[in-house]
Formats: C-alpha cells, structure tokens, sequence
C-alpha cells in the first residue's frame, strides 16, 4: 500500500468550493427573502440553498470540520422541508438561515487563517431544531395545468412543478426543449456546455433523461429533456440548445389571461378588485333562470292559494307577509343571476390598447388610448355582439381618423392622436358607449361624391351615407379596415341586432365621435323561421314538439254548430286527433300557396295542437326584441327580430296562441 | 446501445494483458473527485474519467464504455437515485458496479440507493482504506456476476 | 316667432305636426303584418334599425282605405316615451307657422276628424290643422279583434 492519503491536505481545494457555495448560497438566500417580501415562494432557490449547503455539510465532513457539519446539516433539514412544501419558508426560517450562513463562513475564514473553527453555537442549532420540530409554513398548491409526459411528470417534486407553474402564472413560458448529446455534433456541445447556455438565456427547473431508440443522431440512445422557464424567444432558446426551435413545447397553461400592460390611462381611477373568479358556461346561468321561471310559477300558485283561503275566512296575514318575502327573495335572486352574465366593460375592451399599437407601430402615427369605462357592464351576450363593432370604429378612427405626426404638428395639434372611449348608463336598459377621437373629421364632400349622393347637411344624414353597403371614407384600402367590417355592418349589429342606436358627431379638422347606444341585456333564443300566408315568422324551438308533413287523408273536417259555416279541421295522428288551424287563416292572410304544407304541434296544458304553414326555412338563432308599444303588444307575439333583411320579422309565442284559440272557442259556444 | 462492461481482470494464472478499467467519477465538488482519484491511486490500471453532474454522467455513460462509477447522491439538477434508476433502467447497464456515497446521517438513502440497484455503499466520510477496499471487490472477477 | 311644422296630407286635407317631434320621414311600401292588433295598425317597420308601429291614419281617421302610393309616407314622431310611424298619403313640405297664428278647430272640423285635431291654423291661403299625436297613437290597452 501507498503511503496513507491525508485528506487534510484537500482544504485549501475545500475552502475554494466552499467559498463558491456560501456566495451562491446568500445569493439564494436573498432572492427567497425578496420573494418573502412580495408574498411569494421562491422554489428554485430553495431548492440550490438546500444543493448548497447539502454540499457542504458532505465536502466539510471530508475534510473534518466538525462544527461546519453540523450547522449546515441543520440549515439542510431546514431547508429540505422547505423545499417538500413547494418552496414555503416563513421569516423566521430565512432569518436563521441568514445567521446560519454567517456562522459557516466565519469558521471558514478562520480556517483559512489555519486557526481552528469555533465550535458551533449552541443557540444556532437549538433554533434550528426548534424551527424543524415547528415546521415550515405549509400552504397548498396552485391550479395549474401541466403539460408533461406522465412518465416524466412523476419524476418532478412538487417545488419544480410549482416553480414551472408560478413561471406561467407570472407570464412567463414554461417550456421544455430536448438536447442530444452524440460524439457525431457539428457543434460539440455537450449536456454540461448546453446547461450552461441555456441556464444565461433561461431558469432550469429539472434536467430528465430519457431513453430514445439509438439513431445515427443519437447514438447513445439517451436524450435530455431540459424543463426551462424564460421570457426568450424559441428562436434564442433552441440556439442555446443546439437545437432548432420546432422541437420546443410548451409545459403549462396560463391559469388566467393577464391583460397586456399597455400604456393605458385609467381615469376613472378604480381598480378591478381582485376576487376569485370561476369560469362558467352561459347555457348554465340560462338553466337557473329557468328554475328561477317555474319557481315565479309555483309562488303564484301559492299566492292564489292563500287567496282562497282568504276567501274563506282563515287569517292569513302570517302567510302573505311569508309569501311576500319570497316574492322579493324570488326578484333578488333573478338580479343576482342576470349579474352574472355581465362582463365589464373595461374587460372587454382592455385588448384595445395594445391592438392599436399594433396598428401604429411600424406607421408614423401615434395615437393614446383613454379608457373612460368605470364600473360599466353588459350582458355578454351584447359584449360578445358589439365587440366587432367597437375594434372596427377603433381600427377606422387609427387608419383614417388621426393624421400623421407631422400633419398634426402642423395643425397646430398634439403629436400624438387621442382616442376615447367612455362609457355611461343612459337609462336603466340602456349604456351608451362614445368613440372619440381628435383627429381629421370625416369629409362630408368625398363621403357625399363617393356615395354619388348630394352633400349630407347633418351629421345624421352622413352617418346614413357612410353606412351604406359599399361606401368607404377611405382613400385607399388599407389591411386593416379596408376589408372585413364596413360601417354598415356596425349599423347593422347595434341598431338591428341588438335594437340599440348609433349616432356620430364629426367636425373637419377637430374630430369624431361615435356614440353607441346599446340594451344592457337582450334575449336570443333558437327558432324556427317559416312562410305562412306570404309572411315570415319564427318560433322558439322549444315550443315545438314536432315538425310533421300534412297528409291530406289525415285531416279530418268537423262541421261545427258556431263556426259559421266554416268547418274545424283535425289531424289523425298517432290515433289522436290533433285540433288543426292554419296560422293564415287565424292571422287573416291569404294563404300563399296551395298544396299541403306543415304543421308545428305544440303543447298547451294537456292538449296538443297542429298549426298549419306552408313552407319551413330554417332554424337560427335570433335576438328577440320585444314590442314595447301598447298599439303591438299582442297575445301570441313576443316580439320581433331582424333575420338580416332589415325589415322586422315576428316572433311568435304558439302556446299562448293557442291560448287564445281555446278561449276564443268557449267564447262562442 | 450501452455497451456491456468490460475488462474485468483475466484468470488467474492466464497471461494477461492488464486492460484498462475505466472508472467514471460522478460528483459536482472536483475536490471530492480528486479525492476519490487520490484514494484510488493505489489500485493498478484504472482510468479515470470525471462527471461533474448526473446528467454529465449519463451522457458518457451513453458515449463510451465503462467499468465502474462512483456516484455521489447529493448532485444538482438530477441525484444520483435518478442516474441510479436511469441506469438500471437500461438493459445494457444492469452489469455496471456502482459505488454509490453519500454523506454521514443520511442512513435511509443507504438502503434506498441498495435498492435502487447500488452495488456498494460508502458514507462521507470515508477513509481512503475503505474506498479502495470497496472498488477492489467491485472490480474483481468474481464481481463480475454481481448484478 | 315661427315654428317649424311637418306638413302631411290625409285624403286631400293638410295636417302638422311639430318638426321637433319628427324623428325620420320614409317612403313607405309595405309593414310587417301583426295579428291581433286593432284595424288601424298597418304593422312594424324598421326605421335606422328602430321598430317602430305604423298607424295607417286614413284607417284611424275613419276614411277608406288606399293602396300606398309612390307619394305613400311614414313619419315618425316621437312623443315622449313613445315612438310610432304614421302612414300618410304625402308628406313633402315644411311651413313656418306661429304659435300664435293657431285657433281651436271649428265645429264641422272636430266632428269629422274626432278629436284627433288640437287646433287649426292658416298658411299662406290653406288650412292646416295641427294633430293631436297622442289622441291618434291613442293610450288604451291594446285588446286582440
């Protein structure tokens, strides 16, 4: 045997990595105390402070220094459970972390001068026991949804996960990116030398092999998946990799959209309080409203109820005070529902800034958004429709409404165009919604000789002109409102559609304004559309129960004794005979065509009935709007819509027809 | 492909020509490796190859050949239970003899890394007697049908 | 001090009614036919997107009724919360008139137009008679025929 190896000869090599560890140590030690003071966890530091002074504790026991060994185990146990919970250190841990640090390196200068290291303090490792037996804050993980390969996934702790997932949720990427190590590489970069690249453009969060079948490319047969959070581009990343960016896959899915940070200027001075949130389906808050509905029913049935027994003399008072409450419970909890379809609209309209950027960058023109919404909200139905109307006025006022730089510079304006959008309730059904910007004004005279109309003399009038199919107030198409929307089709949503109003205000050389006026809320239902005596109508299509072709050997004709002469018609069906009218004819319209049409059976109560039409055309969906005055509201009708031809178009309500029918019936008996 | 280990020591008695064992030393501290060189030196005909990492590790594990690693558990970005389990998972290494350290008071990694396919067992801190011991077995022929 | 008034034509007499209160004036071909409502509703129509119900106002005033007319006219007034389209038989002038030039209808007027004029006036050599929007678009609940 050789002479005996005195390990003691390693300490100056020892006291050089140690040194390394201590910096890199506090270097961690003060990112978690930065992440301490913003209430968040930092896992990635916790994790190399634990790789550090686990490290230490090991080298340090080489080459004996007692005392060492024993303050960073205890710093390890620390912070090994610190790092089991996701990274979660509270104050008081970081704090003894930062004296147990202190502690290590003063034994290490010490042993650097070759003097002997003080034994460890007592007190120190007392704390640190105490603060182990305590255990470090524990606090549950986020909702994240994580991309990974299940066999790889089980490899991850959960403080890499959650560091990828709080990378994401910060609007970061969490990416993976795979390198190759092979003896055959143009660029000889190995698994270490790639580390190192990608560790300056990104965070690594967790290196997995993984086994790959042998190739030319991969002659070991192994592969890294290297797990990385970065704001660089694939672009960057890849070229750090050795690789090309097709191979980088994204790992987590943000929790939430963060709204881009655009240089927007809030006025109305609040902030979205930050709830949490739930994300629903539309269709389900319809479901509720209608529990709601037949609710409403049954508390009618119940105040009748207490009527009769009014009626007969027992007091009722309790029992109205009762019902009366849950008539106000019963209002309250619609309001409440019907709230939650509501989107504000500073959210929807937050993507505007950063589009008009967009639309300005590589131009010569600059223009400020001002988003004057305050706490404003609309049903979604109507934000989902009026949107498209919004971006094209923005897109039209950015192209065509504000001059260049030096064209405003010399009209004696600010460099930059104003854009303003505000927002305010005009009435309890009604927002109004006001574009406007300090631009150029629209040119009655080019509009007027563009559309080969005379000069408009109001605003109203040229309002009309522009939204015409066809007339464009631009001078050249441009990408962006050249093509897509047209003004009348802005008309179309917010005054056919959603029954709302537009108006403009236009001053050469001063500005535009496009004010909006749209319902808070709407009603759109699926129906059918159908021809009857010349006319078109549609209808719910959960009021009917089935579409049947009339065969002429099935219907029947009654004679009836107060029908003057006219005989009832039936329809045999299913061994039943169905009461059959022909809508024609109870409208008092001539029938169209001749020849057996359709009929719509609808349920009223317990009886079924056959209405005639002549001829189906489809089924959509449509927003009704309903007849709000005295001289059309009828039974039978519950509205109109626009199916797109500009002209209105009923919505029938066939069981409360059908209604009428009967009463009508009894009446002449 | 990982290929088979090699160079065991022929018979006894056989002429021989004393092939070379390649050993791999997997620790992130270079002191502790040249540590673990320096308590080797005194066994003939080894060659030493240094991985600072787990990941540099597996990577000429994949490229060359070898007879024998020493393996510290406590590494960055991927242990050494994660080389060892990698590792095992490959047919072609299921022969390889691993020394696995790690450091005083981690007792339950003793029996983990044993099961995690760890041929032999050594706790920071160790003297060089030990080590030497430990790899002379590894390294003998009858080890050979160790798995 | 003039007002400017809407001047229509109903079987061969003159009516005004405040431009103020004129929201739009169209030609007129046909309305979406609504069932159940009273006689003199003609229907719906869609004005700058708005539905509105037209009044034929021959019908309303009791006269026969005429197949519209290139001539044919809705005007739309508004009147407070309410909106409503009258169907006219022309509608092409404005006339200047001063409050104090209108008078209480004579007998044989009222009579015939129902109480549906407030007052008359004369402009230039012909008499208008001012309506009374209200009377006409009338406050009753509707009832099914």
């Amino acid at each position: 045997m050789s002479s005996p190896v005195d390990l003691r000869g390693f300490l100056a090599g020892f006291l050089g990595e140690a040194d390394e560890h201590l910096t890199s140590a506090n270097a961690n030690l003060v990112a978690v105390e930065q992440s301490l003071a913003k209430a968040e966890t930092n896992p990635r530091a916790v994790r190399e402070l634990f790789r550090s002074l686990h490290t230490i504790k090991g080298l340090s026991a080489m080459v004996g220094v007692e005392p060492i060994v024993e303050i960073s185990h205890a710093m390890e146990t620390v912070l090994r459970m610190a790092d089991l919970a996701s990274g979660r250190l509270s104050e008081d841990a970081a704090d003894l972390l930062q004296k147990g640090l202190h502690a290590i390196d003063e034994r290490v200068r010490a042993l650097a001068k070759g003097a002997s290291p003080q034994p460890a303090p007592e007190s120190l490792i007392d704390a640190f026991s105490a603060l182990e037996a305590r255990g470090t804050s524990n606090g549950g993980g986020d909702e994240i949804v994580l991309e990974i390969d299940a066999a790889l996934a089980s490899k991850f702790t959960a403080g890499e996960k959650q560091q990828l997932a709080s990378a994401a949720a910060a609007g970061k990427r969490a990416l993976r990116v795979d390198f190759t190590p092979s003896p055959g590489r143009a660029d000889g970069l190995s698994i270490t030398a790639v580390r190192e690249r990608v560790g300056r453009v990104a965070d690594i969060v967790k290196v997995v092999p993984v086994s790959i079948p042998e190739s030319e490319a991969s002659p070991g047969g192994l592969c890294f998946a290297l797990f990385v959070v970065t704001s660089a581009e694939d672009g960057v990343l890849g070229d750090a990799a050795g690789s090309d960016s097709s191979g980088i896959v994204a790992v987590a899915h943000r929790p939430r959209v963060e709204p881009a940070r655009a240089e927007i200027e809030r006025d109305d001075g609040s902030d979205a309080h930050r709830g949490t949130f739930v994300r629903v389906e539309v269709s389900r808050l319809d479901e509720a409203l209608e529990c709601l509905s037949s609710l409403v029913v049954t508390r009618f049935k119940l105040v009748r109820a207490v009527a009769s027994l009014a009626a007969s003399g027992v007091d009722v008072r309790d029992l109205s005070l009762i019902v009366g409450e849950t008539g106000r419970d019963l209002r309250d909890l619609r309001a409440a529902i019907v709230r939650t379809r509501m989107v504000t609209v500073r959210s929807l309209l937050e993507r505007v800034p950063l589009m008009v950027r967009g639309l300005t960058r590589d131009s010569d023109r600059a223009v400020k958004v001002i988003l004057e919404t305050g706490e404003a909200e609309l049903d979604k139905s109507v934000a989902e429709r009026v949107l498209p109307a919004i971006l094209h006025l923005v897109r039209n006022a950015v192209d065509h409404g504000i001059e260049t730089r030096s064209e405003r510079l010399r009209a004696g304006k600010p460099e930059a165009g104003t854009l303003r959008i505000t927002c305010s309730q005009h009435s309890n059904t009604e927002l109004d919604l006001t574009l406007s910007d300090d631009g150029r004004g629209l040119d009655r005279d080019a509009v007027a000789k563009r559309a080969n109309r005379p000069v408009p003399e109001s605003d109203a009038e040229l309002l009309d002109l522009i939204a015409l199919p066809g007339v464009s107030t631009a001078g050249r198409v441009t990408t962006t409102s050249g093509r897509g929307l047209g003004m009348d089709i802005v008309k179309r949503i917010v005054v056919g559609d959603l029954g709302g109003a537009l108006s403009l205000e236009t001053e050469p050389g001063v500005g535009t304004t496009f004010t909006l006026r749209v319902p808070l809320t709407i009603t759109i239902v699926d129906a059918f559309s159908f021809e009857c005596g010349g006319e078109r109508f549609v209808t719910p299509i959960g009021a009917v129960e089935e579409i049947v072709e009339i065969d002429p050997a099935h219907v029947v004709r009654v004679p009836v004794a107060h029908g003057g002469g006219r005989d009832a018609k039936m329809l045999r069906r299913r061994g039943e005979g169905l009461p059959l009218f022909g809508l024609s004819g109870l409208f008092g319209l001539k029938p169209a065509s001749t020849g057996p049409g359709k009929a719509l059976i609808i349920r009223r109560q317990a009886q079924q009935y056959a209405f005639e039409v002549e001829r189906m055309l489809g089924q959509q969906e449509v927003v009704v709007r309903p007849l709000e005055d005295p001289l059309v509201r009828v039974t039978g009708v519950s509205g109109s819509t626009d199916l797109g031809d500009g002209k209105p178009t009923l919505v029938l309500d066939l069981v409360a027809l059908c209604g009428t029918i009967s009463s009508r019936e009894e009446a002449l008996a | 492909m990982f290929v088979p280990a090699r160079g065991w020591l022929p018979a006894r008695g056989a002429a021989s020509v004393r092939r070379v064992a390649e050993v791999l030393v997997v620790d992130d501290s270079k002191v502790m490796r040249e540590m673990v060189i320096a308590c080797l030196r005194a066994h003939d005909g080894l060659s030493f190859t240094h991985a600072a990492s787990g990941l540099e590790a597996l990577e000429k594990l994949s490229l060359k050949a070898f007879d024998l690693v020493v393996l510290d558990l406590n590494m960055p970005d991927i242990g050494g239970f994660e080389v060892l389990e990698f590792v095992r998972g490959q047919d072609k290494l299921r022969a390889l003899p691993i020394l696995v350290v790690t450091t005083r008071g981690d007792e339950t990694s003793r029996a983990k890394a044993l099961e995690s396919g760890a041929s032999a067992f050594l706790t920071k801190p160790f003297s060089p007697d030990v080590i030497l011991a430990e790899v002379r077995t590894l390294l003998s022929p009858a080890a050979g049908s160790v798995s | 001090m003039s007002v400017l008034h809407v001047l229509f034509k109903v079987a061969d007499a003159e009516y005004v009614v405040p431009a103020a209160d004129v929201v739009q004036m169209e030609s007129f071909t046909t309305a979406t036919f609504v069932p159940g409502t009273r006689a003199h509703v003609a229907g719906l129509v869609q004005v700058r997107g708005q539905v509105v119900p037209v009044i034929d106002v021959r019908l309303r005033f009791n006269l026969p009724k005429l197949e519209p007319t290139l001539d044919s006219r809705v005007v739309i007034v508004k009147d407070g919360a309410r909106t409503v389209a009258l169907l006219v038989d022309a509608a092409r002038e404005v006339v200047r008139i001063p409050p104090s030039d209108f008078h209480p209808p004579p007998e044989v007027v009222s009579r015939q137009s129902k109480g549906f004029v407030k007052s008359v006036a004369t402009s230039g050599n012909r008499l208008v008679m001012l309506v009374d929007f209200q009377k006409i678009i009338g406050e009753e609940p509707n009832h099914a025929e």
